[in-house]
């Protein structure tokens, strides 16, 4: 399934989209000039939690980290991995994205079963 | 030592912009805010401080990713600051300020400023509700609601907080502040309330990893249940994140609803928290979905039942 085309989102933008089959939304942010997608979900609290803060703010105020906007906690944008925050350590569930030659950001399967909603 | 509650809760923040956004969604007005930042100030003007991280003015940060710089109480007058400046100034440094104001840190680094209390008298009627059996509360022709009534944050209500050892934080709150244990939901903590404050809770701790160290949520009264529905209905449509709630918690009876916010931390509304007075004697539960909430809702968009 298509989210969106790579050229919508501004180099370092995040946006979330709801996805048949996923219980959380799907995060797609692009970085020098790739995408990345996790789920909208983190870690610290069991079953995952919603980290914007408003629709699509999803980074940090410098731009330079995914964030959840619930206790601060930063992601390294290419990994998902936690930085600083309550979970250290832990990462952000990643969602197999590829660009088209239509360019244009795909899922690559509804590969993770536990997201079956 | 009449500490009343919190005046004002002190943040570090990365962007003054979104912040200024949100706090004036949340319904807080700006006083004095510029792109260093300022105060947000409810009703009764308690309320929130944000700065620059890297403003020299603010207290250092923790080494962990919470925003929270400084929680600073409302105490009754100038006697009580000289009485808390004398119990801390046994084991630690309190800085007087020109105005009159103290600044320490509690046992486990929290940055605190008591100031004689800053905050306005309120002088505003609760929701009003009829129901049968019990004189009615709004006058004939007076209407519970419509679509655009104001519903602002009154006062701020409470703070929450990640803290590494239950046991010492409860201890120098009680014995060297005067606050009292209200309940306790054991797995996570105690509920405190300063001596001259009636509400069930002013603070709340949860243990946790030194990591974690930092704030969970803060909360803010206001005037009912109708208002509180209100101001989060506003912020969903506004696109702002809810993280849990519409709900009714059971330790201290207050409706709930948590946001997410660039402030990193949750913001909470809240509305009808119980009282209490000595005679209380604290409860005691384990922590869980079941203890946490008499029922929990969740937003869904506005419907109508047409054909
Ligand atoms: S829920 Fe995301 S940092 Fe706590
Ligand atoms: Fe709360």
């Amino acid at each position: 399934m298509e989210l969106c085309q790579l050229s919508d989102l501004q180099d370092g933008e995040a946006r979330g989209f709801c996805v048949p089959g996923f219980l959380h939304k799907v995060i797609v942010v692009r970085r020098h000039g790739q995408a990345f997608a996790y789920l909208d979900a983190c870690p610290h609290y069991t079953g995952g939690t919603p980290m914007a803060w408003k629709k699509d703010a999803y980074l940090n105020g410098e731009g330079t980290h995914l964030a959840c906007h619930s206790h601060g906690a930063l992601f390294d944008i290419e990994t998902g991995r936690c930085v600083l925050g309550p979970c250290l350590g832990q990462s952000l569930q990643d969602v197999p994205v590829h660009v088209t030659k239509h360019g244009g950001i795909e899922i690559a399967a509804l590969a993770s079963s536990e997201e079956e909603a | 030592m009449n500490i009343i509650g919190p005046d004002y809760l002190v943040f570090g923040v990365d962007d003054i912009a979104a912040c200024t956004e949100y706090l004036t969604a949340f319904g807080l007005k700006a006083v004095d805010v510029s792109d260093k930042g300022g105060l947000f100030e409810a009703l009764d003007g308690t309320g929130i401080i944000v700065r620059r991280k890297d403003d020299p003015g603010l207290p250092a940060p923790l080494p962990t990713a919470t925003m929270l710089r400084q929680q600073v109480y409302g105490v009754r007058d100038a006697s009580d600051i000289a009485a808390i400046e004398a119990e801390l100034g046994k084991d630690r440094k309190v800085h007087r300020l020109a105005d009159g104001s103290i600044e320490t840190t509690d046992d486990l680094g929290f940055a605190l400023k008591f100031q004689v209390t800053k905050r306005r008298k309120l002088e505003m009627p609760a929701e009003k509700i009829n129901a049968p059996g019990a004189p009615a509360q709004r006058k004939p022709n007076e209407l519970g609601v419509w679509q655009d009534m104001p519903a602002k944050p009154r006062t701020l209500s409470h703070t929450v907080l990640f803290v590494p050892d239950l046991d010492r934080i409860a201890k120098f709150y009680c014995e060297r502040l005067g606050f009292v244990i209200t309940d306790v939901l054991k797995g996570s903590g105690p509920f405190l309330r300063p001596k001259a404050c009636d509400d069930h809770h002013a603070l709340f701790f949860i243990g946790t990893p030194e990591y974690m160290k930092g704030i969970e949520h803060l909360a803010f009264h206001m005037g009912g249940p109708t208002e509180f529905m209100l101001a989060g209905s506003r912020l969903v449509k506004a696109g702002y994140e809810s993280f849990w709630g519409p709900g009714r918690h059971i330790f201290g009876s207050n409706w709930f609803w948590y946001f997410n916010s660039p402030l990193g931390t949750h913001f909470e509304y809240d509305a009808d928290m119980d009282k209490h007075d000595g005679n209380w004697v604290a409860r005691e539960a384990p922590a869980g979905p079941e203890t946490a909430q008499v029922f929990l809702f969740q937003h869904r968009d506005k419907w109508f039942p047409s054909g």
